[in-house]
């Protein structure tokens, strides 16, 4: 992405996690880690275990990208968006509650997994996490495209009232493959 | 096992209440509302597929659950008379 | 806005009909299309669904494409509803379109057909809601941008939103934006599974309301700026004068009781617009017969019109609510309700909520100049858009 005026970076992969090029001391390996970094930087939310994996990265990275920033925190606000992008939607999310409902001996469709089979999910957990009231979405693409991830993004700042976007790419298609690419930016 | 104590343990997991264990829910407290889990909505229907997956009791109107939620006793109550499993 | 962002071309296929004509006739006649489900394979027949009443193997004779019973319903619903569009706006054989699209199905209606034991690699590779989109944009061929919007309940006019804001910001002339979303038994399971489902046809803003109906079909605009609409002499049918998207921030399907998402993303849209409430005369209600929804909506509604509330309605008695693709589909209604002066009867409602609005059922109405169209989704997304007539 181009990083014009992107004020602070997370990557999180299966192995590592960097913040503004630094990297994080993890020890486990895998969505492990998500509990990891909860457990260190966060541990006052307990709503995060209700969270599917795509949440919980979501979650987790803005979480440790907003303590990095290091302005006030929980005030409400309009004026910063949250939108994230990636190519396999809810899958596991989708994956887990449909084994749910595929057994009709033993079929009992549980309304907490249903809930998390929509993408943007993610965006209203960050959202009422930090008193969000700004825009937010999630866009599906079939590839990672630069161009437009950034396109969408310029789109964002036209309203009269944004003026920081947390956005980038957030992936989780299983517990061992996801990866996340957040930024802030700013007008 | 006493069944107060399944129904604890039963909570516990569908909600995924993981900073809580069975020795730390109190029999009559409330498990929802300001002094409760901090439990809402969608924890209420959980209860009520838990109801259904492990005693067979059918509860069709989402408001029932307001009274047979209060707490453990109560809902350890209402399990002890409806149960069909 | 800073450029003016004209419409110039819509399709629509739902429960009441396979085509924006179809559609009006079914809201001016005050014809329901909900009733007991047919083409989706469920047991679940307790609740009546707002199904599009077109087979998929008649979809695919429409579209003139070979029937494997492995096309997704969305995309087949997707192709009807661009099609239309293209045709309405004169852009058939016009190159280098872009295209959004709100879904959160996709090719989920495939999936759980053939899962688990049949499930191909290719049926398993059309199940993301991208390559459904990708699809529909194939099937034209003269798409070179298809990107996908997936909000929940919103995403049909965030998609529209983000069209806007696309041309706004100078990336494109004209985008064909809008939703698609089929019923599938997956999401059917998870609406029960939340009791949100009526078992009658659903009452919006009645005091008896007792839930949702779902349904089904696909909506698209054609949305451009004034520049490129003169410069190949479109046909405008409207102006998207105002949009707005906000978070509710509360909870992960419920509203605040004070509707702030709603509130908010409305007043956005009115700002944006650059006009007084008093200048909107219909708002066509994200309305979806839940206590809930209906409730909050109707706080935020007097929260933003105070004593001077226009004409409101829900025309989710009509079609279920087609989730995904509802934003694009009620936006077509507020078209038709501008093109041809009326207001949708919110069909279905009898007994007054001392903590709703009073919908429209019957009465006279003025000129309509301006109507919101609302639609507000899961995870807060709460999405508002005014349309005007054009050239007043």
């Amino acid at each position: 992405m181009n990083m014009k005026k992107a004020v602070h970076k997370i990557t999180i992969t299966t192995t590592e996690v960097v913040v503004d090029g630094k990297p994080l001391d993890v020890t486990c390996l895998g969505s492990n880690i998500f509990t990891e970094l909860y457990r260190k930087y966060v541990n006052d939310y307990p709503k995060y275990f209700k969270m599917d994996i795509l949440c919980k990265l979501g979650f987790i990275a803005t979480e440790l990208l907003l303590q990095t920033e290091g302005k006030v925190r929980f005030e409400p606000c309009e004026d910063r968006a949250v939108v994230f992008f990636n190519r396999s939607s809810s899958l596991h999310a989708d994956k887990s509650f449909e084994s749910n409902i595929c057994n009709r001996e033993s079929f009992y469709p549980s309304p907490a997994m249903f809930v998390y089979t929509l993408p943007n999910i993610v965006t209203g957990e960050i959202a009422i996490r930090n008193k969000y009231y700004g825009e937010t979405n999630f866009i599906v693409i079939e590839k990672r495209d630069e161009d437009v991830l950034e396109n969408i993004i310029d789109g964002v700042f036209t309203d009269n009232m944004t003026t920081s976007v947390v956005t980038g790419w957030l992936e989780a298609e299983s517990e061992e493959e996801f990866n996340a690419e957040i930024y802030i930016i700013e007008k | 096992m006493e069944l107060k104590e399944e129904l604890k343990g039963k909570i516990i997991d569908a909600l995924n209440l993981e900073d809580i264990v069975v020795t730390d829910l109190e029999d009559d407290a409330p498990l929802f509302g300001e002094d409760g889990l901090g439990l809402d909505s969608i924890d209420a229907l959980e209860l009520i597929v838990l109801l259904e997956k492990n005693y067979g009791i059918k509860i069709s109107d989402p408001k029932e659950g307001k009274n047979i939620f209060k707490s453990v006793n109560v809902m350890a109550d209402y399990v002890e008379k409806n149960r069909k499993k | 806005m800073n450029k003016r962002i004209l419409i110039t071309g819509m399709g629509v296929v739902s429960a009441i009909g396979n085509n924006v004509a179809e559609n009006y006739d079914s809201l001016r006649k005050g014809e329901s299309g909900i009733c007991k489900v047919k083409y989706l394979e469920t047991e679940h027949i307790e609740f009546p669904v707002g199904e599009v009443k077109l087979s998929n193997d008649e979809m695919c004779l429409l579209l003139n494409i070979p029937y494997t019973d492995k096309e997704s319903r969305t995309d087949l619903l997707g192709m009807l509803a661009v099609s239309e569009a293209l045709q309405s706006a004169g852009l058939k054989d016009t190159e280098h379109l872009a295209l959004i699209s709100g879904t959160t199905v996709g090719g989920m209606d495939r999936t759980e057909k053939f899962y688990p034991d049949n499930l191909s690699a290719d049926i398993l590779e059309n199940h993301d809601c991208g390559s459904g989109t990708d699809r529909i944009a194939d099937y034209f061929g003269n798409f070179d941008f298809a990107t996908t919007i997936s909000t929940a309940c919103s995403s049909a006019l965030n998609a529209i939103i983000v069209g806007a804001e696309m041309i706004e910001s100078g990336q494109k002339d004209i985008i064909v934006v809008g939703g698609t979303e089929s019923l599938s038994r997956f999401h059917l399971n998870g609406f029960k599974s939340l009791m949100i489902l009526d078992q009658s046809i659903c009452r919006p803003f009645d005091a008896d309301r007792a839930g949702l109906n779902l349904g089904e079909g696909a909506g698209f605009i054609v949305i451009e700026s004034e520049d490129s609409a003169k410069r190949r002499g479109a046909n405008v049918l409207a102006e998207l004068k105002g949009t707005g998207n906000a978070c509710d921030a509360y909870h992960q399907t419920a509203s605040s009781e004070n509707g702030e998402g709603a509130f908010l993303a409305m007043s956005k849209a009115i700002a944006e617009a650059d006009i007084q409430v008093t200048d909107i005369q219909y708002v066509n209600a994200h309305g979806t017969g839940t206590p809930n929804n209906d409730a909050c909506e109707s706080t935020a509604l007097m929260r933003v019109f105070e004593n001077k509330m226009s004409k409101v309605s829900s025309t989710k008695m009509y079609t279920g609510h087609t989730t995904s693709a509802s934003g694009s589909i009620e936006a077509i209604y507020s078209i038709l309700s501008l093109q041809h002066q009326f207001v949708p009867t919110n069909i279905g409602w009898s007994k007054a909520d001392d903590s709703c609005v009073k919908p429209y059922v019957v009465g006279p109405f003025g000129k309509i100049d301006n109507v919101m169209c609302n639609s507000f989704g899961f995870g807060g997304n709460d999405s508002s858009i005014i349309i005007s007539r054009y050239g007043e």
